[in-house]
């Protein structure tokens, strides 16, 4: 009997169990997509395209239920996964090139047994590179690519190669509280593919130099705990991923897109259904979907990352100050932000952006203005709760002034609060500018942005519906990929679980 | 009587302590104020108070007391500046003992004259000892009534914080009318123009802005738009000349109706389901229904209308696309749409609260007594775990109100927020003051009434209240 139970709690607690069933559904999920959308209702024929990426997914949804049986198994006999099995993993990699994540990324994570952050992020960097690649490739279909394209393309594939050998490297050499000196100049260099927007990298980058360096072995451990308690969450993992990749792509585009298939009104290809020079369609200027919906992802990111940043600063002050201060400070800024608080945001930005004009700038500061109470709200309780630690009393006893104290001291300790909220709130900004910008109150709409496209969809909903259709599933995606992020954020996070 | 007369005493000895209150009370009762205060001069050298103290201090000088503390300080600066490295300059130090020296000498002496029952004499003492006789009170009756009328708003918790919230909302909903005024005010862009052509004369901007007051100082407007929001007359809108607050009235209705049914149908969906996700943690079933709740949290409203148009309205033909007055079922995909993602919150936040309910200790002592299962969730759990959710609720409430223009906007429903929407292009002024401002009227209103209600419902509530 206690055997069975344990049994159970090993299955429970052996995370490629867990990540194996997840995969499972979600490959299920997807094939279950491609299965409906195959099938052409209007024309009453299959798609022969379609048809075959359904025979792929399925294939992998058969090949990842038989892994999970044979981790069971494994874990029933033997309380570990065996090799063999492990193996198995190798050809499941290749699933990413039919854009399956869920399925190679579970490929990595049951090939190696030393999961250590780095390889994690190592792999996750490989993978958004390939994702970028192939975003990219779509490109070779039109009639013509922009100069830099070759050579971005190439370099990209590069840094695909190098993140592979890393993923073998850090499998190999990295352990959870130590890496070999010589992997110090590779962490230096793994941190200018920050301009590649490859975050994981970046992070890799960070994680390798801190282990190589072995200076402060807390610092280390504690930069391990967090992180390996973050992807521990599979669905975190996949939003970050999916955040990291939208931006990346974002950064990369203006070198491998052309702007202008995307602005540039080409009459002799209006309203074009789905074709591979048009992956997406086109809209009534005949511009490409697919690149209009790419370079809106920019606009997206840039308006949702400073509504968020811009309220997160101003707010946090004033809850600070707030909380720190009490008494009659707080009850001027608290009932002063209580009036902002009182106007939905939504018809702030509309009242500011009626006053000022449209357009992008004023939309930032449209969005921000309203989400600065509720970032000084949670502010201000955590740093009423911190300043009655002792280290606030003992740095006050040392004579430190009010304004050290609180920017040193306390606002360091209450950082985890607010970044939870603004990774949450991001998403919500995301919905906000494309909704402001589909009441033609956003972004000036000759800019490519999701919600201007939405609204030129909007007209053409019953002839040409996909218009609607894809930017739509896009802001879905990314809000969903940061709603994801944050709330594995806020469970890695949180001290409750500490 | 003599109960009232108490209660007028111990209310004005609580709140005269705050200097703000002290201020209010003597404003309010300024007639009996001065005649108090005359007999309060008048009446001065019958208090001993001044006398004892004098008496006592020179006791205390006597017995020599002061000059051991003056020793005390003196060694405890020197120790404090030899440990800060600090020099001492002799005049300096001598001067800041015998502050110390004075300050503790006078404590004691306060100190005996308390114990000895002998208050200071002070108007404020004077007139709370006034408050206790019942001829005071018949006699200041009538020129008083505003102070008195305060103190007895204070006096009972209940009615104190009750007015406090409602002073608390006027003071919002007068800032929040300010704030919007003011950002129209500032607005670069010239109505008059985007209203007449280009091709208007000067003089006819000067006389568009004269009809309309909008060549008038700052605080005259702002006078005129304030008393226009609460004597509900806006004038006539900039485009079309028709009235604002008529306008307003005739399609708040919608909105309102729109809003109320899809909260009613978050709640009666999402309620059951956070509960369902809370008591079996990690199952199937809530793992299915949080990353649903997640999806409805991230589709944009407009999208997911345009998508349900497609789908019920175009494809199926279930629904109407367009919102149409004397058809209900028309009403069915704005409803749904306008309350997806408030169900999408509710459902995290109800899951969460019982999640953190189930785990307390009087859960556990309501199982370990042997009650059912049913009956400790439905019983202990819920009722616990709902008083947040219903303040959550109310907050919400505010965001779809504002958010239910973009959904209006899809179904073409003609409610306040595709009103204000249509109304910022020129943009006029007064027709997105008044939608802006009553709609937030709405919600702080809202929120007031479910804080009173909290406050009666609550015990925890209650009791603190009582406390203070």
């Amino acid at each position: 009997m206690k055997v069975i139970s344990n049994i159970k709690l090993l299955l429970k607690i052996t995370h490629e169990h867990a990540n194996a069933h997840f995969t499972l559904t979600f490959s299920a999920v997807l094939s279950l997509l491609f299965l409906i959308y195959s099938y052409d209702f209007n024309a009453q024929s299959w798609r022969p395209f379609v048809l075959s990426f359904l025979a792929i997914y399925l294939a992998t949804t058969l090949y990842v239920w038989l892994i999970s049986l044979l981790i069971k198994k494994d874990l029933s006999k033997t309380r570990e996964i065996q090799r063999l099995t492990r193996f198995l993993g190798y050809p499941l990699i290749l699933t990413i090139f039919v854009g399956n994540i869920f399925a190679s990324s579970f490929a990595f994570s049951l090939i190696s047994k030393n999961k250590t952050p780095e390889y994690t992020f190592a792999y996750y960097a490989f993978l958004t590179q390939i994702s970028i690649i192939l975003i990219s490739a779509f490109n070779i279909f039109k009639p013509y690519v922009i100069d830099t394209f070759l050579l971005a393309m190439g370099a990209f594939i590069l840094l695909a190669i190098i993140y592979a050998v890393l993923i073998i490297l850090s499998a190999k050499c990295v352990t959870s509280s130590f890496a070999p000196r010589w992997m110090l100049p590779i962490g230096v260099i793994l941190l200018f593919t920050i301009l590649t927007g490859n975050i994981f990298a970046f992070l890799l980058g960070i994680s390798l130099i801190k282990k190589a360096r072995n200076k402060d072995s807390s610092a280390v451990e504690k930069w391990q705990k967090m992180w390996s308690k973050i992807l521990r969450n599979s669905m975190a993992v996949f939003g970050m991923f999916f955040v990291i990749f939208m931006f990346s792509l974002s950064v990369v585009s203006p070198w491998t897109f052309d702007y202008e298939f995307a602005t540039a009104n080409n009459y002799s290809a209006i309203l074009q259904t789905p074709t591979l020079e048009y992956p997406l369609g086109t809209d009534d200027f005949g511009r490409d979907l697919f690149s209009r919906i790419v370079f809106g992802a920019q606009i997206s990111l840039i308006v949702g990352f400073f509504s968020t940043l811009i309220p997160a600063v101003v707010g946090g002050t004033l809850g600070a100050i707030s909380g720190y201060y009490g008494k009659k400070t707080d009850n001027i800024i608290m009932r002063l932000l209580d009036i902002l608080y009182a106007i939905p945001g939504i018809l702030l930005a509309i009242a500011i952006i009626a006053a000022f004009g449209a357009n992008t700038v004023n939309l930032i500061i449209a969005l921000s203005v309203g989400s600065i109470p509720t970032y000084a709200r949670t502010m201000r309780a955590t740093v009423m709760q911190i300043s009655n630690y002792d280290f606030v009393e003992s740095a006050r006893a040392l004579g430190a002034s009010d304004g050290s104290i609180i920017f040193k001291h306390i606002v360091p300790n209450s950082l985890a609060p607010m970044i939870v909220k603004a990774t949450l709130t991001i998403g919500g900004a995301v919905i906000s500018t494309s909704s402001l910008s589909f009441l033609g109150l956003g972004v000036e709409p000759h800019i490519p942005e999701w919600g201007n496209i939405l609204k030129v969809g909007s007209a053409y909903l019953e002839t040409h519906s996909y218009v609607a259709i894809f930017p739509g599933v896009c802001i879905m995606l990314l809000v969903l990929a940061f709603n994801f992020f944050g709330d594995g954020l806020r469970d890695a996070l949180d001290p409750k679980t500490n | 009587m003599h109960t009232k007369a108490t209660l007028f005493n111990n209310t004005y000895r609580k709140l005269s302590h705050g200097r703000i209150y002290a201020i209010l009370l003597i404003l309010l009762g300024l007639p009996v104020h001065i005649v108090a205060y005359l007999m309060y001069k008048i009446g001065k050298n019958q208090n001993s108070y001044d006398e004892t103290y004098q008496r006592i201090k020179q006791e205390i000088v006597s017995k020599r007391t002061h000059l051991k503390w003056k020793q005390e300080f003196l060694e405890q600066e020197k120790k404090k500046a030899s440990f800060f490295k600090e020099s001492v300059i002799d005049s300096e130090l001598e001067k800041k003992v015998n502050s110390l020296v004075e300050n503790r000498l006078n404590k004691a002496v306060e100190e005996e004259v308390r114990l000895l029952g002998i208050e200071k004499a002070t108007y404020r003492t004077y007139f709370t000892e006034l408050l206790n006789s019942q001829k005071f009170l018949v006699i200041s009756a009538i020129p008083g009534i505003l102070m008195y009328a305060l103190l007895l708003l204070y006096s009972n918790p209940f009615i104190r914080f009750i007015f406090e919230r409602v002073i608390q909302t006027l003071f919002v909903i007068l800032g929040v009318a300010t704030l919007v005024f003011t950002i129209l005010y500032i607005s670069p862009l010239d109505p008059a123009r985007n209203l007449l052509g280009i091709e208007a004369t000067p003089e006819q901007v000067a006389n568009f802005n004269r009809i309309y007051g909008l060549d008038q100082p700052y605080l005259v407007q702002l006078w005129n738009a304030l008393t226009g929001l609460f004597t509900f007359d806006l004038g006539t809108s900039f485009a079309g000349k028709e009235n604002i607050i008529a306008s307003i009235a005739n399609k708040f209705p919608v909105t309102l109706q729109i809003t109320i049914l899809s909260l009613i149908m978050a709640i009666v969906i999402a309620i059951p389901v956070g509960i369902i996700s809370a008591i079996r943690p990690n199952s199937f079933l809530d793992y299915s229904f949080m990353i649903i709740a997640l999806i409805g949290l991230s589709i944009p409203s407009f999208w997911q209308g345009l998508i349900f148009i497609l789908t019920f309205s175009l494809e199926l033909k279930w629904f109407p696309a367009t919102y149409n007055p004397g058809n209900w079922l028309s009403l069915v995909l704005p409803i749904v749409v306008l309350g997806t993602s408030l169900t999408a919150s509710i459902a995290r936040m109800t899951r969460s609260s019982m999640l953190e309910v189930i785990n307390e200790d009087y859960i556990i002592t309501a199982k370990a007594k042997g009650l059912n299962e049913r009956k400790v969730i439905s019983k202990h759990a819920i009722r616990n775990a709902m008083i947040p959710i219903i303040t959550v609720i109310g907050l919400l409430f505010g965001g779809m109100l504002g958010g239910s223009s973009v959904t209006e906007k899809v179904f073409n429903i003609s409610g306040i927020g595709s009103y204000i929407v249509d109304k910022q292009f020129i943009p006029d002024i007064p027709a997105i003051l008044g939608g802006v401002v009553y709609i937030a009227i709405t919600i702080s209103i809202v929120n007031l009434i479910i804080d009173i209600l909290y406050a009666f419902f609550d015990p925890r509530i209650r009791s603190k209240m009582k406390e203070s």
